[in-house]
């Protein structure tokens, strides 16, 4: 079982992420928990620099943009092979 | 009955300033602006940056860093705030991360350029002039007030600093595409408003229509209103027509382009087009006059579709449409709100009111216009047509650089999320130095308006930041002896 972050405040580009990211799992029928992480002081823990961020397994694999389902998908692929 | 009329005239003057700010002069600069917004946003790594706010770095790199930040990263509020934590907790501490604070709303890309197109380009200077040195000045004050509790820093991760990513040169390139676009539609320059050619189109009733639109929303050009064109009326159809096929083509954009992507794109080129052609309606039918301006636009909005369909990336394409269209989505309904209520109050204040308060750059006058600035949030860009307003109603350009400075840096919403992030005093602290400041900023913009010759007011502002220094210094040296003899008692 994955768990899956995404670290911002509520900004239009956290749900946006939100949206592709559950899209994905669901997609790809991946056991995962997609948590949503809005406290300030614990999206400082992760070290990025601007929201939206996503962390996959406590490993942050994007920060400060969007990033597309295609790359979405590889990240989790990437992670479930780590498992 | 007279209620009634009253209502309709309030009405009236809601719909001509919306007019007015979507008539063909203001969407050349509005429509570029939000995307250059757009690209800097996407295009920018942030890493060119933020490499310069690390722990490390000697203050004279780490301050101008910040102010650099703070105009090039901090488009959207989803960037000011990590940022400002991570280089607080993280980073160069305390000092730059307020100089990023003060500096990034101030002159936000997007108000910046807003406020040069519609008020004047020398207030946009004075803002974005004074904001850089002003905020550089906080971040200093603030550093070293709170000298003893910015010591106790997060543990020590320069590695969050350390990119080293760079532009790509296409990127670098767009960007100034974009700028040129800019300049090609506001500029007011002889071979921009020279016209080449003249077409006379034969189509009848639209001078009729022109008077028709007169008649609805009357105006007064003494007031400085504008009234609507048939013009503003078609650029007002294809920004609709622009929203709704962006609503089909960039809202799912990362799902993948289609054809409303283009479509969208291509209406936003036809609209730049459009309003910067001139176009004067008469008895025979329409003239469209050709100015240098037009020729500048083609080729700009020509080089961009090209660089947007074959040079940039898929990815980059993508986060540029959909950043831009985030920021229209965001800003625009509310800009519009704002304009049309702006307009209905400009029908109920009484330019004696604004004269008496704020007619001349005085310490109260500025002072007034930093406290409206505090105490009322609109929302981004909002202020612009407000200053307008007031402007228009006699209130000196210097309370109204001061305003402009204070009211986007300052609302009760960015007060609380900073405390949480600085702690309550230093919040408040910082509030002060923000509103001494920025009735500071507009007393100097004043006084050279006044016509103080730009060597005085520099004097002036030296002398001033000497003073702070003088104390800053005076201060530090005796909490320092204090703190000496406090650790020679302690180990007594």
């Amino acid at each position: 079982m994955l768990t899956i972050k995404i670290l911002g405040s509520g900004c239009a580009n956290c749900k946006r992420l939100e949206q592709i990211a559950s899209k994905v799992v669901t997609d790809l029928a991946v056991e995962a928990e997609v948590i949503k992480v809005t406290d300030y002081n614990d999206i400082m823990s992760y070290n990025i620099l601007s929201t939206p961020g996503l962390v996959i397994d406590e490993k942050v694999v994007s920060s400060g943009r969007v990033p597309s389902p295609a790359e979405v998908t590889t990240w989790i692929a990437n992670a479930l092979v780590a498992h | 009955m007279e209620i009634f009329s009253s209502i309709i005239s309030l009405l009236q003057g809601g719909l001509g300033n919306l007019a007015s700010y979507m008539a063909a002069h203001v969407l050349l600069c509005l429509l570029p602006a939000f995307y250059i917004a757009g690209a800097m946003t996407a295009l920018i790594p942030k890493g060119t940056v933020t490499r310069f706010l690390g722990r490390n770095t000697p203050k004279y790199i780490s301050y101008p860093g910040s102010a650099a930040a703070g105009f090039l990263l901090a488009v959207c509020s989803c960037t000011v705030i990590p940022l400002f934590a991570g280089i607080y907790k993280k980073g160069a501490g305390l000092g730059p991360a307020i100089t990023f604070l003060f500096v990034a709303p101030a002159i936000n890309i997007l108000a910046l350029i807003y406020t040069g197109g519609i008020i004047g380009v020398d207030l946009a200077i004075a803002r974005l002039v004074l904001s850089l040195a002003f905020g550089i000045g906080i971040g200093l004050i603030m550093a070293l007030i709170f000298r003893k509790a910015d010591a106790e820093h997060d543990q020590a991760t320069d590695a969050m600093f350390a990119g080293q990513a760079s532009m790509r040169r296409a990127a670098v390139v767009f960007m100034m595409v974009l700028v040129l676009l800019l300049m090609a539609g506001t500029f007011q320059l002889a071979f921009l408003k020279q016209v080449y050619f003249q077409i006379n189109l034969p189509v009848n009733g639209i001078d009729q229509f022109q008077s028709y639109l007169s008649q609805i929303v009357p105006f007064d050009p003494a007031k400085g209103e504008e009234g609507v064109t048939a013009q503003g009326v078609l650029l007002i159809g294809l920004l609709i027509l622009i929203g709704l096929t962006s609503w089909r083509g960039i809202e799912r954009i990362h799902e993948g382009f289609n054809s409303w992507t283009w479509i969208s794109i291509a209406l936003v080129g036809l609209t730049l087009l459009t309003a910067s052609l001139g176009l004067l309606p008469h008895a025979e039918g329409v003239t469209l006059t050709l100015s240098g301006k037009f020729f500048g636009v083609l080729i700009s909005v020509s080089i961009l579709g090209w660089m947007l369909r074959s040079v940039l990336t898929e990815d980059e394409t993508r986060d540029f449409l959909w950043e831009s269209w985030r920021f229209v989505k965001q800003i625009f309904p509310l800009l519009i709100v704002g304009v049309f209520i702006v307009g209905v109050l400009r029908m109920l204040i009484q330019p004696e009111w604004i004269e008496a308060i704020a007619g001349q750059n005085t310490l109260i006058g500025n002072f007034v216009g930093v406290i409206f600035g505090v105490f009322m949030y609109f929302p981004t860009l909002v202020e612009v047509p407000i200053a307008q307003m007031f402007l228009n109603l006699g209130m000196h350009r210097g309370p109204l650089l001061a305003y402009l400075i204070s009211d986007p840096e300052l609302s009760l919403q960015s007060i609380l999320i900073t405390a949480t992030i600085i702690g309550r005093t230093k919040a408040w602290v910082y509030v002060g130095w923000v509103a001494l400041f920025s009735t500071l900023a507009g007393l100097i913009y004043g006084s050279w308006v006044d016509g103080t010759s730009i060597g005085i007011v520099a004097l002036y502002l030296i002398a001033f930041l000497a003073v702070l220094a003088l104390t800053l210094y005076l201060m530090n040296k005796r909490s320092s002896q204090k703190a000496t003899f406090h650790s020679t008692a302690s180990t007594d």
